[in-house]
């Protein structure tokens, strides 16, 4: 039992941002009460079957937001085999402290996630953890070889919400169209990691000026939008259903809005550090900016904030990506690629594009629940009466200093150790359950 | 003036000034190359580390002559060729020669950041032997001194560098510092080896080398690693060597007393004739000689003097 007063309410799945009280009772929203009128403690008592206000635990937010919870489309957790990276309860950590009740964990695992057994582990491991909602998300082809498809009903029906061999492209354009239809049975979106590797080449960085200056092999832009095209193009013939996972490129975006006008089933994801950081800010010893798809142009770097703008990209992703420190204390071009994201994320965003008036609150939680949440069918996404509570309770004002000691995922590779970012969750509920309070989990009793 | 760098990674944050003073400290590290009992005393009791993990003879010789003569002991440290899953990370290298008190160190590696990485992480002084496509400094700062050598001065002259520019450190570091000292550079390849972002040098870049050749006052040749042939970047050797291979004719049309350059080794044929390698204008042994009188001056610069103590 919940009684939340006074919050900031954002919540574009009801085209709500406005002061609101919400009752919360056996894990769902039970009651919302919009503007300044207030609750009676009758209306609370009735509405939760209490006789007694000592029995409705109450929170106070003034000058918090309340956003329902993030729904994170792209997050690695490692888990099984590269445990040392993260695993699944660090992760759900990592993911309901950033704010995130809901994830989808990538199939690059070890071995790959691409049998009903596996997927079920995912699941079971998420539940164990008890934090945020673990989604898996499971291989297209068997073992990530881009040849036999999997048993994508099977794995279905163990609890995969969609289809990836995130980590790789899928080089064969065949494949990739017949994983298409195949996916039909399903109804999940296929998510493509848009990579041709023989573009791709040995490239450790965006191919540019500032390539050339630190002398680092460069992966054309061209790399991902040739895929994404080609993928684009065979959604359309197929009639299947396609995500492209971190558009980094304006010549992508570009594509996906022509896809869109066609009426192709394509949705596409933007990760923060493409919206935050471009390939000038790569320093030669701080592997922390080594990503794939690596950080953008500048140009780029603008039209992708213009397609999310404009509903051309549907939603942000972390596409979360811990490595161990010392892969990352390798030289830049020998170390892994990846950013640690899921406790930095929302803040760095609020920090740079909301508090510089690019982005609204009300925009970025459309980008980061709702929408989301619509293209995967998953629960939540909104609080509107019956929906579950899973809620982020938001301190604008909150500043902090980001450390390897504070974070809660196992690495620290993130862009953003030793800076300050303010903007973070104070408190965070997944299915009514108060999962982190005052940016601490809470630990199970 | 006095030298403050702790270390010689790029030529990015060195000065013209500082770099004619390394050029002055070398002329006179030069005369000692040419007494009959090459030897000095001055840094009797320092140790130099040389950590090569890439192939080179020429340039690791030639830092431990520089080393030597200066009275120096000159450690080689055998390393993998290749750091990743091989062998010692560049961290845990960095830390040994960190606790056995090494004053210099001097490092090659593929990777572009290397040396810049062992410095962050080391008090002794480190010299970038070559890392990845990023710089070479000391390459060219040795052709700066030939260079000089030969003109006095750099207003005014007109360089041109061919051939393989995009995966060159040779290249990145002449053109970043002739620039500083003044002098015109021209960066010269097929659009394959010379692709748009070299622009970021801001210098002058063409595809066409006959047409560049009047007025050149040097001309430099890089090296073509022949697997390029193998990636796609050029068709052959034949059709390379038509378009950009310097040959003793081709430099005659500089209408000039041009001086030829090439950082080694040579492939005969390819990049540069073997008569234009061996005939007057080529200054390739010179800059072999001035390679060790530059270093050493840069050895002296880092660990000799008490001027350059850091803090």
């Amino acid at each position: 039992m919940l009684w939340l007063k006074n919050v900031h309410l954002v919540d574009p799945g009801q085209g709500i941002s406005d002061k609101a009280s919400l009752l919360i009772k056996d894990g769902k929203v039970a009651k919302l009460c919009r503007g300044e009128k207030q609750l009676t403690e009758e209306e609370v008592l009735m509405t939760l079957g209490v006789s007694e206000l000592k029995d409705v635990k109450q929170v106070d937010g003034e000058g918090k937001f309340l956003f329902p919870g993030l729904v994170d489309a792209h997050v690695h957790f490692r888990e099984p085999g590269q445990e040392d990276k993260e695993d699944i309860n660090s992760g759900s950590r990592a993911a309901v402290r950033g704010g995130f009740t809901s994830v989808l964990a990538m199939a690059n695992t070890q071995p790959v996630i691409d049998t009903r057994a596996l997927v079920e582990f995912v699941r079971l491991q998420g539940e164990r953890a008890g934090l945020a909602r673990v989604y898996p998300v499971a291989a297209v082809t068997k073992g990530f070889q881009g040849r036999e498809l999997t048993e994508m009903v099977d794995l279905q029906k163990g609890g995969a919400v969609a289809f990836s061999d995130d980590g790789l492209g899928i080089q064969s354009a065949e494949t990739m169209r017949l994983a298409l239809e195949y996916a039909k049975l399903t109804g999940c979106p296929l998510i493509s990691h848009c990579e041709d590797t023989s573009l791709a080449g040995q490239g450790v960085m965006r191919k540019g000026e500032a390539s050339a200056r630190l002398g680092l092999k460069g992966i054309p832009a061209s790399a991902e939008s040739v895929m994404v095209a080609r993928d684009a193009l065979l959604a359309g013939e197929t009639g299947g259903k396609i995500h492209i996972a971190h558009v980094s490129t304006k010549e992508s975006v570009w594509v996906i809005r022509a896809a869109k006008k066609l009426g192709i089933d394509i949705s596409a994801e933007v990760n923060p550090h493409h919206l935050l950081l471009t390939d000038e800010d790569v320093q030669l010893t701080n592997s922390s900016y080594k990503v794939n798809p690596p950080l953008p142009s500048r140009e780029d770097q603008e039209v992708l904030l213009e397609g999310l703008l404009d509903g051309t990209l549907d939603m942000l992703a972390t596409d979360h990506a811990p490595h161990t420190w010392e892969e990352k204390m390798r030289p830049f071009a020998e170390a892994p690629f990846g950013i640690n994201g899921l406790e930095t994320a929302l803040a760095a965003l609020w920090q740079e594009l909301v508090l510089k008036d690019k982005i609204k609150p009300e925009k970025l939680i459309e980008l980061w629940s709702l929408n989301p949440a619509k293209r995967f069918a998953l629960q939540g996404g909104t609080l509107k009466a019956g929906s579950p509570a899973d809620m982020v309770l938001f301190d604008p004002e909150w500043q902090e200093r980001v450390t390897a000691e504070s974070l809660e995922s196992k690495a620290q590779n993130t862009p953003f150790l030793e800076k300050e970012l303010q903007g973070f969750p104070i408190m965070v509920w997944v299915g009514g359950k108060l999962v982190m309070k005052n940016r601490k989990i809470v630990e199970k009793q | 003036m006095r030298w403050r760098h702790k270390d010689l990674l790029d030529l990015d944050n060195l000065s013209a000034q500082e770099i004619e003073l390394v050029l002055q400290s070398a002329l006179s590290m030069k005369e000692v190359l040419f007494r009959p009992i090459k030897k000095l005393p001055t840094l009797r009791g320092k140790s130099i580390a040389l950590m090569f993990y890439e192939n080179s003879t020429r340039t690791r010789t030639s830092f431990e002559t520089a080393g030597k003569i200066l009275g120096a002991d000159v450690t080689n440290f055998s390393v993998a060729q290749s750091s990743v899953n091989k062998g010692e990370s560049l961290l845990d290298t960095a830390k040994t020669l960190q606790a056995m008190n090494i004053d210099l160190v001097i490092i090659r590696h593929a990777c572009s950041g290397a040396s810049e990485f062992l410095a962050k992480q080391l008090k002794a002084g480190v010299i970038n032997g070559g890392d990845g496509q990023h710089a070479h400094p000391t390459q060219a700062l040795l052709d700066f001194f030939t260079m000089k050598d030969r003109w006095g001065e750099f207003k005014g002259k007109k360089v041109l560098i061919v051939g393989d520019i995009l995966h060159s450190r040779v290249a990145r570091s002449n053109a970043l510092g002739l620039k500083k000292l003044g002098a015109e550079v021209v960066l010269i390849g097929p659009p394959t080896l010379l692709p748009p972002e070299m622009g970021y040098l801001g210098v002058r870049t063409s595809f066409d080398l006959d047409s560049e050749l009047p007025g050149a006052d040097a001309v430099m040749a890089l090296r073509l690693q022949m697997e390029r042939q193998q990636s796609g970047l050029f068709p052959s050797l034949r059709e390379y060597n038509r378009l950009y291979g310097l040959t003793r004719e081709r430099i005659a049309r500089t209408g000039k007393d041009t001086i030829v350059l090439h950082p080694g080794p040579l492939n005969r044929g390819v990049e540069i004739s073997s008569d234009l390698a061996d005939s007057v204008q080529s200054v390739i042994e010179e800059q072999v000689t001035n390679g060790v009188a530059v270093r050493m001056a840069l050895i002296y610069l880092l660990i000799g003097g008490t001027s350059n103590v850091m803090a």
